[in-house]
């Protein structure tokens, strides 16, 4: 017995110790998703003039560095660029023995050393060239570029990793500027949202199951309680036991407007024993502070209605995700039932801990009924498909089931591209109309792309990335393009705006800050993080940043 | 192409030169305070002094990225600085792993500065920065990070809010009674593991922590002694540790024979589940077939038995470390103890099984060793993306500040609202009624060994400034004078905790137009350049007689006791002459039931406080 006094210091459990802090935020399941994953990042694409203009992709090693420390599994850096002194005042993976060498290489093994457990790989050849090999990409569950990159090797990479599912994420960081889009698959599922705590609570007060009522049929005369008793009845019972008195004088209905919910909060209000120091009782309270949110009857939120309408729901295939296939066990359910299984969780509440845990286990069993009921569906569908499908873990449903009512289904995007789009002009049109929009920054990073681009055409005799004439001619031409439809939607003053936001990044010529960058890192991370641990929201699909009003927006365009 | 060229293209060659003339002070080496050390270097700031008092752990490495896996246990601000030179050689960098409370920070030296970063996990330092900037009248960049959620506030004296201009929430607290006799809840239970039992068993024991303030209230005084009597016992098995039965000692003492007569009480229990004793023998039998190595698994929530088998291994680890730390020490020094930390796995799983056989007693629901490390260590989630947004959003105000733009700097923070991930509010104006920044500061310099707080009180309060009957004073103790509380009048300024460079705040509490607070700086007249202390002299001097407002007036009184969330558990020290009244005689049922965990401002820990019957506190977090 004595000799686990050492292992407990080491052995398995350090890995859980190093990760504790975001353990906390992404669980077990999280983590287990992010050391499975490979990232991409395609830190530049060549010089973007004749003067040998690189794009320092410092953003893109920040991103790398917050994606490192969590523990992903491995990375893979793209550059071709070779390190220069400037490098050197920008990029905090870069040492001064490192001047001369592929930055490819030297920010890789710099980036390594932040976390043994993560594995990292780099490649100095141009990454078109690399994507002629097929297998290259599916190694990875996330690309990260830093732009601005050739709009063939962008177009490239954005198509094949459309076809695979994977997702893109495309930085640009200059000057005080930011922007990065997320290029999602078609359809994105996440089950684990973690939605506000607040806004979860599923009582079903208004929807009782026969346990739930019968335990709160049990709460009948509370003038014969003692004081104590009296103080420690959940509120949650307190609240069922108002609600049958109710029912009866209202027949058989629940309060369901804001008046009768008044008139019944009053109701419970007046149950309160107020003859003792504290002038009124914290379970009442409690009850009086639940009345508004907690008698709602049940009702299918949108997100989950969407889910259900989608064909894929609809029309399983022997290759479904298996999302689809508990999304539409989950579906039977409601059709069969009128609700979603019940996530089975109880609010604190002022009560005995011997009652308190005696309700818990009412919603407990509950949910674990429904989930039975899904599971066996579940099992059917798969049986239905004979041999081709392997079962579907338990545990997969269960978080379902769970997380049923705050599942959300993101229909990916592209990489948004103004003079290819309409559908992207018209919502940055609609991005232009919002006060203070900072849509002229997103625009202004489109006019560089198309400035590099037309530097890097066949036969351009343009030399810098300073190049007045080009900078105008493809102000002009991106402007053109979202007054086509209507001159009105760019007037003088957006159109200054968005001259303005060019400017910075003329001024710059290009090049970024390092503070601005590895604040846009720890942003492009995040929603990295969200993407591949499929928790939480990811963005959709465009975030701005501008640092000298310290405000960022978020757009889908 | 030089390294600068891009600096100088986005920052303008006056702001570059001015970053690169600017001297500033980082408070802090942990999460933020990494990414800002960073930006800091590459945004080209000549000087950098980096201050941090804690040690790097293992729990720490998956974001504050100076530091690797051989640097665990070594000085943050000294790794910190030593890594990040390497990357930026030119930049003057000065390291100290040291308290930034310590005498040797004192207000002139706060004054060297032209900026202050605040990157600290914990509300007692931030309030000290906060004050030190105020008063030396420096610039501060406050800033802290929950999970996916950051802020950052400038702080200017006289042109901004300062940190303690609005409340801040209150650490949660429970009536002794709760825990010791009729826990409810999970929390009460752990609670109990890690502030009673192991330090009873492994660390200083209650009797001899001044913190405790034993009600003297009747009613309580009776269970109170019990509860003492207890706690004798429970150290008189200490003695044993080592021995064969000591597991067997420690369980029968405190999961049966304690629980008898807890049960015994019969008033207790008239409305209440009665607690049901734990037997050692039963579960000793039963645990034949348990491994120990259950406490590796932290997600599942473990049967009494597991508890049982946790419990013995964890406390035999705990008593085998001690026994090895007590046979390196030498008897002329202090006897080595053990204190709980949420990353020390020994302590976690003593706390974590004794919390759950507790509630098995009490009928409590058990939880999972990762929830209980959670509740326990009040644990903040932290992740790198956090403190790199957060970072570089105290930076981007810092360039603010430097223009002297501080008609754009913002209050920004970090969530996800609307549209916006990073949303901004203009800087208010500093409240009227701060208790902190509202404030009238002076000096004075005392005689260490004649000073006594009468002289205080009388000759420089009253005689000088012209003070009436009614106020109070107070320092970092708690409140040492007020007109009930006069016990402590003879009593050396030394004796109430008075240090060089340490601050006491006087309040007047007259209610015919009152003065502003006035914060006294100390200082300690033995040093050679400031005025000697000689027998004419009085052992009490001010530097000058200065005018000191009075506060604005308002419809409401100032809310000093809100305002300063600490206020209203500080600490008494002397008798008080007359008891507050309308006290509650006992504590058992006066505590809100406690949501999980409370949100912090910062990546570590805010302490949980025991909030005794009469007002008293135990802090109990580390
Ligand atoms: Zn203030």
């Amino acid at each position: 017995m004595t000799d686990s006094f050492p292992s407990a210091l080491t052995g398995p459990s350090s890995k859980e110790r190093k990760y504790d802090r975001q353990l906390r935020l992404w669980a077990a399941s999280g983590q287990q998703a992010l050391e499975e994953s490979r990232v991409l990042l395609v830190n530049s694409d060549g010089p973007i003039d004749k003067q040998k203009t690189t794009v320092s992709g410092v953003v893109g090693v920040e991103t790398l560095k917050n994606l490192v420390l969590p523990g992903i599994g491995g990375f893979t850096i793209v550059d071709p660029a070779s390190v220069t002194e400037s490098d050197l005042g920008v990029n905090f993976f870069l040492e001064e023995q490192s001047l001369g060498k592929s930055r490819a290489e030297e920010t890789c093994r710099l980036l390594k050393e932040l976390n043994p457990d993560v594995e990292g790989t780099f490649s100095t050849t141009p990454i078109a060239e690399l994507l002629q090999d097929t297998k290259f990409l599916p190694a990875f569950r996330l690309v990260l570029v830093s732009g601005p990159v050739k709009c063939s090797s962008l177009d490239l990479l954005c198509n094949a990793s459309r076809e695979l599912g994977i997702p893109v994420l495309y930085t640009h960081s200059v000057g005080f500027y930011s922007t990065f889009s997320l290029q999602l698959p078609a359809e994105f599922p996440i089950v684990e949202t973690h939605p506000d705590p607040e806004t979860t609570q599923d009582l079903r007060l208004a929807n009782p199951w026969p346990e739930l009522l019968e335990a709160g049929a049990r709460v009948r005369d509370l003038d014969t309680l003692d004081d104590h008793q009296h103080g420690h009845v959940p509120y949650v019972l307190l609240l069922l036991h108002y609600l049958e008195q109710w029912k009866e004088t209202h027949e058989g209905n629940v309060p369901s407007n804001y008046k009768e919910k008044t008139e019944f909060r009053e109701m419970v209000r007046a149950g309160a024993r107020t003859n003792n120091p504290e002038g009124g009782e914290e379970n009442f309270d409690e009850a009086v502070a639940a009345v508004l949110k907690s008698l709602n009857p049940f009702s299918l939120r949108s997100n989950i209605r969407e889910v259900f309408e989608m064909e894929e729901c609809q029309k399983l295939r022997a290759d479904s995700a298996s999302f689809w296939v508990i999304a539409s066990a989950v579906n039977a359910f409601y059709q069969m039932h009128r609700v979603l299984p019940l996530p089975g969780s109880l609010p604190d509440m002022k009560a005995q801990s011997a009652d308190y845990i005696s309700l818990q286990n009412i919603y407990k069993s509950k949910a674990r009924k429904d989930l039975e009921e899904v599971t066996e569906t579940v099992r059917r569908i798969e049986g239905s498909f004979g041999a081709k499908r392997s079962p579907i873990p338990e545990k997969e449903i269960e978080v379902f089931c769970k997380n049923a009512a705050h599942i959300k289904l993101i229909r990916g995007r592209n990489i948004p591209r103004i003079d290819r789009d309409v559908t992207v002009q018209s919502s940055v049109r609609m991005a232009l109309g919002i006060p203070e929009s900072l849509a002229p920054i997103s625009i202004a990073f489109q006019i560089l792309d198309a400035v590099v681009d037309q530097l890097q055409e066949t036969g351009s005799t343009v030399a810098s990335i300073d190049d007045n004439e080009t900078w105008d001619k493809q102000t002009q031409r991106i402007i053109g393009v979202l007054k086509a439809e209507d001159p009105e939607y760019v007037d003088e003053e957006v159109e200054e705006q968005i001259k303005n936001a060019t400017q910075e990044l003329r001024r710059t010529k290009a090049g970024e800050l390092h503070n601005i960058s590895s604040l846009t890192g720890g942003l492009v991370a995040q929603e990295a993080l969200k993407v591949l641990t499929r928790q939480y929201v990811p963005l959709d699909n465009t975030c701005i940043f501008d640092g000298v009003k310290s405000r960022s927006e978020m757009h889908r365009l | 192409m030089t390294r600068e060229s891009y600096l100088k293209r986005s920052l303008g060659t006056t702001l570059s030169r001015r970053i690169k003339e600017s001297r500033v002070l980082l408070v802090g080496a942990g999460g933020i305070g990494c990414e800002l050390l960073k930006n800091l270097l590459l945004t080209g700031f000549g000087e950098i002094h980096i201050i941090d008092l804690d040690t790097i752990d293992l729990s720490n490495l998956n974001r504050q990225f100076l530091f690797r896996h051989e640097h665990i246990k070594k000085s943050k601000a000294l790794v910190a600085k030593e890594v990040a030179q390497k990357f930026q050689p030119s930049t003057k960098l000065e390291a100290y792993h040291a308290n930034i409370k310590d005498a040797q920070f004192n207000v002139d030296w706060f004054a060297t500065f032209d900026i202050v970063f605040n990157a600290l996990d914990n509300l007692d330092a931030r309030r000290h920065v906060n004050r030190m900037c105020l008063a030396a009248g420096v610039p501060l960049i406050e800033s802290g990070t929950t999970g996916f959620n950051g802020q950052v506030q400038v702080i200017k004296k006289g042109d901004t809010e300062c940190y303690d201009c609005n409340s801040k929430e209150v650490p949660t607290t429970f009536p002794v009674c709760t825990i010791r006799s009729t826990p409810s809840q999970p929390i009460h239970c752990i609670v109990w593991a890690k502030s009673y039992l192991l330090p009873e068993l492994f660390g200083t024991s209650e009797d001899e922590t001044q913190d405790f303030d034993h009600s003297e209230d009747a009613e309580n005084a009776a269970e109170i002694e019990n509860l003492r009597k207890e706690a004798q016992a429970l150290k008189d098995i200490r003695g044993s540790m080592g021995s064969e039965d000591f597991a067997e000692k420690v369980f029968n003492k405190v999961f049966m024979t304690d629980i008898e007569r807890l049960r015994g009480m019969e008033d207790m229990w008239k409305s209440r589940q009665p607690p049901e004793p734990l037997d050692f023998a039963t579960l000793q039998e039963q645990s034949g077939s348990v491994d120990n190595t259950i406490s590796l698994n932290d997600q599942k929530v473990w049967n009494v038995t597991e508890d049982f088998v946790v419990f013995k291994d964890s406390l035999n680890r705990l008593s085998r470390r001690l026994k090895d730390l007590k046979e390196k020490t030498s008897e002329k020094d202090v006897s080595p103890i053990l204190v709980f930390d949420k990353d020390d796995v020994d302590t976690l799983d003593f706390v974590a099984a004794s919390a759950n056989l507790r509630s098995a007693i009490f009928k409590i629901e058990p939880k999972s060793k990762f929830d209980i490390k959670q509740m326990a260590g009040n644990i903040i989630p932290a992740i790198a993306t956090t403190n790199a947004m957060t970072a570089g959003l105290c930076v981007l105000q810092a360039l603010k500040v430097l223009k002297d733009d501080l008609a754009n700097a913002k209050m920004v923070f970090l969530e996800r609202s609307g549209v916006r991930a990073i949303n901004s509010d203009s800087l208010k104006a500093p409240n009227p009624n701060c208790p902190v920044c509202s404030v009238a500061q002076g000096r004075v310099f005392i005689d260490p060994t004649r000073a006594t707080l009468n002289d205080l009180v009388r000759d420089v309060l009253r005689l000088q400034l012209g003070y009436g009957e009614e106020f109070s004073l107070s320092n970092e103790i708690g409140t040492i004078y007020d007109p009930d509380l006069e016990d402590n009048l003879p009593k050396t300024l030394s004796e109430l905790g008075v240090k060089d460079e340490s601050f006491i705040t006087v309040v007047d509490e007259e209610d015919e137009n009152p003065r502003v607070n006035l914060e006294l700086v100390i200082r300690v007249s033995q040093k050679l350049d400031e005025p000697a202390a000689t027998e004419e002299k009085k052992p009490v001097t001010l530097e000058r007689v200065m005018d000191i407002p009075r506060k604005p007036k308002a419809a409401t009184p100032p809310p000093t006791e809100q305002v300063n969330g600490t206020t209203a558990h500080e600490p008494v020290t002397g008798k008080r002459k007359r008891e507050a009244e309308g006290e509650l005689s006992n504590g058992y049922e006066r505590v809100k039931r406690v949501a999980s965990v409370a949100v912090g401002s910062g990546d570590g820990a805010d302490p949980i406080v025991l909030d005794e019957a009469d007002g008293g506190a135990i802090l109990i977090d580390d």
